[in-house]
């Protein structure tokens, strides 16, 4: 694995998680050459201009995460199935921003170090001038969307800040995407589980 | 043209209507529901049904299988009085007419166009796409005709009637830009929609007793138009895979255009039951809501999947397979869903 170097600090209860390997679709363009991204089927992309700049750091809701590099080549996961390993540790939260080509919802596999498995829930709104169908976090809404050939006015493109569940009290050791084209992630962070201070107890 | 400069439409400008999920079908068939003061939700979400009609589908946004002979409002709207046909102009020397004629009368038309020329839409002079939009004014002296399209970016106002007709009468050729929408004459097709509205208000009893036709039908087996209901699910989704599997890039083509109006139609209906369970404390209808949501949402993985592997079919068989499954699950829990929230009614 996989955490990126720098901040957050060691204080930080979250840690970022590289999704470099995983990359393989340019979703994102500059106005000069729209021609570049192609995020959804029909060549669409997101304005570079309108977006933080190439791994540049961002909070949403308080969630850090890296940006990814932006007109370095591709800078989104499409789901593919994917698997991500992670530093094996105690996580509440998978926090994402992410995107969908049509709003969709699938299970991914939480993989624990003792050997179990989970399924849970990602949920993603549709990309294309939609509201957050899921209750998801608009983290990026842009002016207008980039097309092969032009920039479009009056289109925003949107990227969502996404969460999911982390529900087993468990090591996790890593993930796996869905298998879904449908379905983008341009950034990870985990969200360890918060120390608890007393220890279990009951009314006698 | 500045819209200031144009008269005023010969109707009020209509509501735009519009959901994420939805094509241009819904949305023009939705701002004329919303123009008689019906609430579109109620009326478009209302049915819901699977029916695949081999052979039929062609390459417009706005393909929907209709059982009714043209009808593509009873095919819509299947619980209210709500009907359209196509129409062509009679008269070359004057293809306007009807037109002018519709909206002397109040009534709004739904006019098909080629999206490539029309200034307003992303596609101008670019891609040529098959598209629905709603006409409420036509300004023979000022040379404008006034339109209605709530699809992104949504527009309403004038536009020249040169554009129009261009767009109106184009043969829509084929365009590597688009291959689910292009290569469809328009023919400067028309629909007249009639709206026999009021309609009676939605309640408990009257919902549940459409959302008891709704599961009659998927539990009819393959009716004479095309297959239907579950089994037609069935028998269509391991088509698709077989086609695919085989290399036939027409069966991902026409899932892309047939898996639209499908995955809109799951979308309207399971908004229409969560936002009555919602309204009316009835968390049962609520959850049958979201689980109808849940084929929507389904349709989008096996939808993209046959369209990213448009180009070579056979290596995205397995996963058309997976998600074919995956949406034959949703459509069985929802079924289940909408069948004890009837009992809840």
């Amino acid at each position: 694995m996989t955490a990126i170097p720098g901040p957050p600090t060691e204080e930080s209860p979250y840690d970022p998680v590289d999704l470099t390997p995983c990359f393989n679709n340019t979703g994102i363009s500059p106005a000069s050459d729209t021609g570049r991204g192609s995020f959804n089927v029909w060549g669409n992309s997101f304005p570079a201009e309108s977006l933080p700049s190439g791994r540049a750091p961002v909070t949403v809701d308080g969630v850090p995460f890296r940006f990814p590099p932006v007109g370095r080549g591709n800078d989104n996961v499409r789901c593919a199935g994917q698997f991500v390993p992670v530093e094996t540790g105690r996580f509440d939260w998978l926090h994402l921003l992410a995107a969908a080509e049509r709003r969709t919802e699938d299970t991914m596999a939480m993989h624990f170090e003792d050997g179990t498995v989970d399924p849970e829930w990602i949920r993603v709104s549709d990309f294309w001038a939609a509201p957050a169908r899921f209750g998801e976090t608009k983290a990026f809404e842009t002016p207008v969307m980039h097309y092969p050939h032009h920039v479009q006015q009056g289109v925003s493109a949107l990227l969502w800040a996404q969460r999911v569940p982390v529900t087993r009290r468990a090591d996790l050791k890593g993930f796996r995407l869905p298998r879904n084209v449908a379905l983008h992630i341009f950034a990870a962070t985990l969200q360890q589980t918060a120390v608890v201070a007393s220890e279990h107890s009951h009314a006698q | 043209m500045p819209s200031e400069l144009a008269h005023r439409p010969a109707i009020v400008a209509p509501p735009l209507w519009y959901r994420d999920p939805i094509s241009c079908l819904q949305s023009t068939f939705g701002t004329v529901l919303a123009q008689h003061g019906e609430n579109p939700l109620f009326v478009l979400g209302a049915g819901w049904e699977f029916l695949y009609i081999p052979d039929d589908v062609r390459p417009e946004e706005f393909y929907y299988p209709c059982r009714y002979d043209g009808d593509l409002g009873r095919a819509l709207a299947p619980h209210h009085a709500l009907n359209s046909s196509w129409w062509r102009p009679a008269d070359q020397r004057d293809p306007l007419r009807e037109l002018r004629r519709a909206l002397s009368e109040q009534r709004l038309v739904i006019a098909a166009v080629d999206n490539f020329h029309l200034p307003f839409r992303p596609a101008f002079g670019d891609v040529h796409a098959a598209h629905l939009l709603v006409v409420h004014g036509l300004d023979d002296e000022l040379g404008l005709i006034h339109v209605t399209d709530a699809m992104p970016p949504a527009f309403q106002g004038p536009i020249p009637v040169e554009d129009f007709l261009r767009s109106w009468g184009s043969v829509n050729p084929q365009d590597e830009q688009d291959a689910f929408f292009s290569e469809s004459r328009i023919q400067q097709r028309c629909l007249s929609v009639t709206v026999d509205a009021p309609y009676p208000d939605l309640t408990r009893e009257r919902l549940a007793g459409w959302l008891r036709a709704n599961l009659t039908g998927f539990e009819q087996p393959d009716t004479p138009v095309g297959w239907g209901g579950s089994a037609g699910l069935d028998r269509y989704t391991r088509d698709l895979v077989s086609r695919a599997r085989a290399g036939e890039t027409g069966a991902l083509q026409s899932l892309y255009t047939f898996g639209w109006g499908m995955q809109a139609q799951a979308a309207l209906h399971g908004e229409l039951l969560r936002d009555r369970g919602a309204a009316w404390n009835c968390p049962g209808l609520a959850e049958a809501g979201r689980a109808v949501e849940g084929v929507a949402h389904a349709w989008t993985a096996l939808r993209m999947t046959g369209a990213h592997g448009f180009g070579a079919p056979a290596e995205v068989a397995d996963d058309l397979r997976w998600h074919a499954g995956v949406l034959r699950r949703r459509y069985a829990e929802a079924l289940a869903s909408v069948e004890r929230a009837v009992g809840e009614l």
